[in-house]
């Protein structure tokens, strides 16, 4: 097909076609070669004691990451404001998804838990797509938001006054959101999956409050998690134990704690400058997961407090330009979308990191970019593809 | 109407536009600065605060040093000879999870009809292992039953005879990973009790326990090598390329001052006295070099076998403990062999203190001399007793000594002289010289657990109270100090008043035979002067050299030995009244020390309890019993030092000369030859020339010695019986020697004239078939009186 001149586009078409922002498509690729870098340099004991070949999860890592910077580039291309017809129906999908965790032969269970399904060969979390979901259908939802046009209720009705001033001081308007976060929270938990719980709940705060929410609802909201979380930590005996194994690692070395001591050993014995890429020790075998949660604790060994702060840079970088990317963007969809992706990004780095530090109690959410797991990689590098979109479609400075 | 709900959507439009500004601004300050405070916070604090205690601990786990350890150093003596060596032996050890592994897959293979291994089941293989190594064959199966272990250690440094068949075995039936051989080292002792008690032994894990062995540990184990390799789940080891050898550096070699020919010379002389005196309690023996502190010898009775120090060395003691065994009494029996243990590896030189005895007026003597309240000329007068304050004390020589000087009261070993020494030298500068001479402290010599003695506080020594213990000390009674103490002491006062730090380490070598480490001479303090030094050196020698000293029993002929004897009582509440130990503290020669020796024997059994005498018919006393045993030991010493004879012009006539060939010649051209040489000569048969000598040409016997002549006649070449000598007189001992045409070397008292001079030692033991011409050394003791008991 021959290729339409630029005079023939439509408005909408010319404004897709903008450059992608530059600063943001970089970080992407540097933390995603890090991350293969990190990959290959921690799971090398793992993969040859498994299968005799340390590259195997590399390479698998690498074909991933290769397919994912494809679909990086193509998703970038697509106008991102066909996201907003489609999130509805991307959120059918996940939901559908989520449902198939506990069918038998596709659903895989692993440590008593059904977070995998294995369709056509690929294996991965339903969960994944929810996430991004979520923020597709607020940003969307969010974007046609006229908070100055209130329904009216019948007064004259008791049920009506109550409606009345459940309108008047927003909660009406918040319900499907709460119902849509409540229903796939309900959907995660029961798999369970408490961390993609807490990924689900954080972006679609985010968008929330980007979105422009009264901030006494994330008050109230961050109450009723506070008081949760209190009463889950100080009554029930699971999360007790859990709790004195935080605190104190070292009161069973050899059980819970041992996961977490074997990373405070790696991250420790890295010191300033660490001890040269590959040269780890603590990756032969000591550390559980060094390839995947604990990714960063092999990296802190290999690099030192210098790599890992290089990482964190890198991160708080690509954070950083999210948002200012959010900032301009065309309209509040775009916006909130980023907002979404951005935030998502960032909580999944800052909780991956204080779990291997031993700052908060063990969750198992990976590092973008760094862990082990293809469609996990591939679902991130298509996120940064929709915030690429996005920043295409930013107006240039005017000149002059 | 219509411009108005416009102009306010567009404010609201405004107001929502930076709605979304100011709380992504937010979002922007938050996710993308401030949560990473706190995790740099947390990685500075894990990274640089926490680095090294948590790399320690990685380290720890991460490492094992069983791989490459290191060699442990070898122990030598003066001359290089090896004391104490490492060679490489095996350990059988079991792992029951391997085993049941292999033997489960074997199992499958058998019932898949596959080829297998016959015999691989448990009971076959507990049955093989117990013949090959004497171990219970239900002891191996019931750790084979505990699966989860990898390392059970079935038995422990097996040499090659007994590890290559358990190779065999184990190669035979595929054992593999679940019974093996590993290297392991053991501690080998070439001289086995030589100088036990400095060597010192090793425990299971080559660890030092004792002596030298323990002391210079960490020198001797050297650093081991460790791989660093990680265990992953099943315990196996490392891809060969990311193993980090750290090299192992062996031990160093540790040479010491000891010499295996003098060690063997004391232990030799030590062990006769306790057979000769049937002495009770062992003994010790310590030579030393007094200029630089070096320890030449040191022996301690009873000692044991280095290669099994577990063992009760003392035939009776053992005897004694199984007794014990036999009566079933578990706890009396652990007991008394820990006793019995720790009695044998006492090292009595300088773990345990006792009485010093006379031999510790050596040390008043120079002291009041240094001091300058005696002179060679003070007199000091005897009648067998002094009284100080409320008691009555006793000369060992009742009747007494009568008027003495210096050198006298030293020679007779004379109490009441001494108390009176004491006396004028006060109790305050007493109490110093003891400072001085190191014997309020330790004196730090390199082997374990030393002692300090046992002696009055200063304020008690000084005060009206000390009066009596003032006294006593003067003879050396009534308190105690090691004998490493006294000889180091003794060592400074002939030395010419350097107190020297002692030691057995001479210097450590590396794998390459370079010195690394020599042990520094140290000197603590200069005690007296030169001079005074040598006059105590003269005085010594009185006490030998002289016809009435009591220390006569030690005069060799050739040599000039200085000494002191000591017969002290034990004190204590566990000890007998008739519990003496008799010692003589040596030097030579008394012009130019280059030895001092400390020998000492602990409770010679009397006759009958009470008697002065022992069943032996020998007077209990330290000139009775140490010096005569003691001067040969030195001579021997000395010789073997090659220190060169000094003899006086009486002694010339009696000294060694070689015999020159007379074979060929008349008896004219003989006579002239022989006579030169001061040998008288006796003609056997009436040829005309000489036809055959007794002894041959080039022997070299003691000078006036009679030369046999044959003239014609057969020379008898039949070898004779020697005679038992002991207590015969010398006459009768020169012709009962002669009569077998063997030659006399006297040894011993300087005359040989008195009717109380008796043989007490002879060289070749009696009943030894020797050749014609052979010369005899026979030590000749005189009974003195240095000590009487009360």
């Amino acid at each position: 097909m021959a290729r339409r001149r630029e005079r023939d586009l439509t408005l909408r078409q010319q404004l897709a076609g903008g450059p992608v922002d530059l600063p943001f498509l970089m970080l992407v690729l540097i933390l995603t070669a890090m991350g293969l870098v990190a990959v290959y340099s921690a799971s090398f004991a793992s993969a040859y004691y498994e299968s005799g070949d340390p590259a195997t999860y590399f390479w698998s890592q690498l074909r991933m990451g290769a397919g994912g910077l494809v679909i990086l580039w193509c998703t970038s291309k697509i106008d991102y404001q066909w996201w907003r017809k489609l999130a509805k129906w991307v959120m059918w999908l996940a939901v559908g998804l989520l449902l198939l965790v506990k069918v038998p032969g596709i659903g895989v269970t692993r440590n008593g838990a059904n977070r995998w399904i294995r369709i056509l060969g690929i294996q991965f979390q339903p969960s994944e797509i929810a996430k991004l979901a979520v923020i597709l259908v607020f940003a969307a939802m969010l974007a046609r938001r006229q908070p100055e046009k209130r329904r009216k209720w019948n007064k004259k009705m008791a049920l009506g006054r109550v409606l009345d001033f459940t309108e008047r001081i927003g909660l009406n308007e918040l319900m499907p959101y709460l119902g849509i976060l409540l229903g796939v929270s309900a959907l995660l938990l029961w798999e369970p999956h408490m961390s993609g719980t807490i990924l689900i709940l954080a972006g679609g705060a985010a968008v929330l409050w980007a979105g422009g929410i009264h901030w006494g609802w994330f008050v109230a909201g961050g109450g009723v998690v506070g008081g949760g979380l209190w009463f889950i930590m100080n009554h029930t005996s699971y999360m007790a134990s859990r709790l004195a194994t935080w605190r104190d690692p070292w009161s069973d070395p050899r059980g819970d704690g041992f996961q977490i001591i074997q990373s405070l050993y790696a991250i420790g014995s890295g010191g300033l400058l660490g001890k040269g890429l590959g040269q780890s020790m603590q990756k032969f075998l000591y550390l559980p997961e060094e390839h995947n949660d604990y990714i960063f604790s092999i990296w802190c060994e290999e690099m030192g407090l210098v790599g890992a702060l290089v990482v964190i840079f890198l991160f708080a970088m690509l954070i950083i330009r999210g948002y200012w990317l959010a900032l301009h963007a065309r309209d509040k969809f775009g916006a909130l979308l980023i907002v979404g992706i951005t935030t998502l990004t960032a909580v999944q780095v800052f909780l991956n990191i204080a779990v291997v530090i031993n700052l908060i109690p063990p969750t198992g959410i990976s590092l973008p970019f760094f862990s082990f797991g293809g469609t996990a990689l591939m679902i991130q590098l298509f996120e940064m593809g929709i915030v690429l979109s996005v920043s295409r479609q930013i107006e240039a400075p005017r000149e002059g | 109407m219509e411009r108005e709900r416009a102009r306010k959507e567009r404010v609201d439009d405004r107001h929502n536009k930076q709605r979304v500004f100011w709380r992504t601004v937010v979002l922007m300050v938050v996710f993308g600065a401030l949560v990473f405070v706190p995790l740099a916070a947390r990685l500075w604090e894990l990274q640089i605060d926490q680095h090294e205690e948590l790399q320690r601990r990685a380290v720890d786990q991460q490492t094992r040093d069983l791989a490459v350890s290191a060699e442990r150093g070898r122990i030598y003596d003066a001359e290089g000879n090896i004391l104490s060596i490492s060679a490489t032996v095996q350990n059988l050890v079991l792992s029951p999870k391997d085993l049941a592994a292999a033997i489960a897959a074997n199992d499958e293979k058998i019932a898949q009809g596959k080829d297998a291994e016959p015999n691989l089941n448990k009971n076959y293989i507990a049955q093989g292992l117990a013949e090959l190594t004497g171990l219970d064959a239900g002891d191996i199966l019931e750790r084979m039953e505990k699966t989860n272990s990898q390392y059970e250690v079935l038995a422990r440094k097996l040499e090659s005879e007994q590890s290559e068949p358990i190779r065999a075995f184990i190669a035979e039936n595929k054992l593999g990973n679940g019974v093996y051989l590993e290297p392991d080292s053991k501690r080998y002792y070439p001289y086995g009790s030589l100088a036990s008690h400095v060597v010192g032994f090793v425990g299971t894990d080559n660890q030092g326990l004792y002596g030298t062995e323990l002391i210079y540990d960490q020198a001797l184990s050297g650093a081991s090598g460790r791989v660093v390799t990680a265990k992953n789940a099943k315990g196996t080891e490392m891809l060969s390329k990311y193993e980090n050898f750290i090299d192992a550096q062996d031990g160093r070699d540790h040479h010491l001052t000891i010499d295996a020919t003098i060690q063997g010379f004391a232990e030799k002389a030590l062990k006769e006295g306790i057979e000769k005196y049937d002495v009770q309690n062992g003994g010790f023996c310590i030579v030393m070099e007094p200029n630089t502190g070096a320890i030449l010898a040191m022996a301690s009775a009873p000692d044991y076998d280095l290669n099994d120090p577990f063992a009760i060395s003392d035939p009776e003691a053992a005897a004694e403990l199984q007794a014990v065994r036999d009566s079933g009494d578990e706890a009396a029996y652990t007991k008394a062999r820990n006793e019995a243990l720790l009695k044998q590896w006492t090292n009595r030189c300088v773990n345990d203190g006792y009485e010093p005895g006379s031999t510790f007026k050596s040390i008043v003597v120079a002291s009041a001399l240094e001091e300058g309240v005696v002179d060679l000329n003070t007199s000091f007068y005897c009648n067998g007793a002094k009284q100080v304050a409320d008691r009555t004390i006793h000369c060992s020589k009742r009747e007494g000594h009568g008027a003495q000087n210096l050198a006298d009261a030293v020679r007779n070993s004379c109490n009441p002289a001494f108390i009176e020494i004491g006396q004028k030298l006060g109790a305050e500068k007493f109490y110093d010289y003891m400072e001085d001479f190191g014997f309020l402290s330790t004196t730090n010599v390199d082997l374990n657990g030393e002692n300090k003695g046992y002696i009055w506080s200063r304020k008690f020594f000084e005060s009206k109270e000390g009066l009596t213990s003032l006294a006593s000390a003067s003879f050396g009674q009534t308190f105690r100090i090691t004998p490493i103490q006294l000889i180091t002491a003794a060592s400074a006062v002939v030395n010419g008043g350097h107190l020297m730090v002692p030691h057995v380490l001479d210097y450590t070598t590396d794998e390459q035979g370079d010195i690394v480490d020599t042990f520094p001479v140290t000197e603590v303090r200069q005690v007296i002067s030169e001079e005074t030094s040598e006059t105590v050196r003269e005085l010594l020698e009185g006490v030998v050299a002289a016809k009435q000293g009591t220390g006569k029993n030690a005069y060799q002929a050739g040599y000039r030995i200085g000494g002191k004897t000591g017969t002290s009582e034990k004190i204590g509440a566990d000890q007998n009244e008739d519990d003496y130990i008799v010692s003589f503290l040596g030097v030579a020669p008394a012009n130019d020390p280059k030895i001092v020796v400390l020998l000492a024997y602990d409770t010679p059994k009397p006759s009958y309890p009470g008697s002065s005498w022992t069943a032996g018919g020998t007077y209990i006393s330290g000139g009775n019993m140490a010096a005569p045993m003691a001067g040969p030991l030195m001579g021997q010493i000395l010789e073997y030092m090659g220190v060169e004879k000094q003899y006086s012009a009486e002694e010339i006539s009696g000294a060694d000369t070689t015999v020159p060939l007379c074979v060929g010649y008349t008896e004219a051209q003989a006579a002239p030859v022989l006579a030169a040489k001061g040998f008288t000569y006796r003609l056997i048969g009436s040829g005309e020339k000489v036809t055959g000598q007794i002894p041959t040409s080039g022997s070299v016997i003691p000078g006036g010695s009679e030369v046999l002549l044959y003239m014609g006649e057969e020379k008898p070449t039949e070898a004779v019986e020697m005679p038992d000598l002991a207590g015969k007189d010398p006459d009768t001992v020169k012709q009962a020697l002669g009569n077998l045409k063997l030659f006399m070397r006297g040894t011993g008292s300087a005359q040989f004239f008195t009717s109380s001079t008796l043989c007490a030692y002879q060289s070749i033991a009696p009943g030894t078939l020797v050749e014609p011409g052979t010369v005899v050394d026979v030590t000749f003791a005189e009974n003195v009186t240095d000590f009487t008991q009360d």
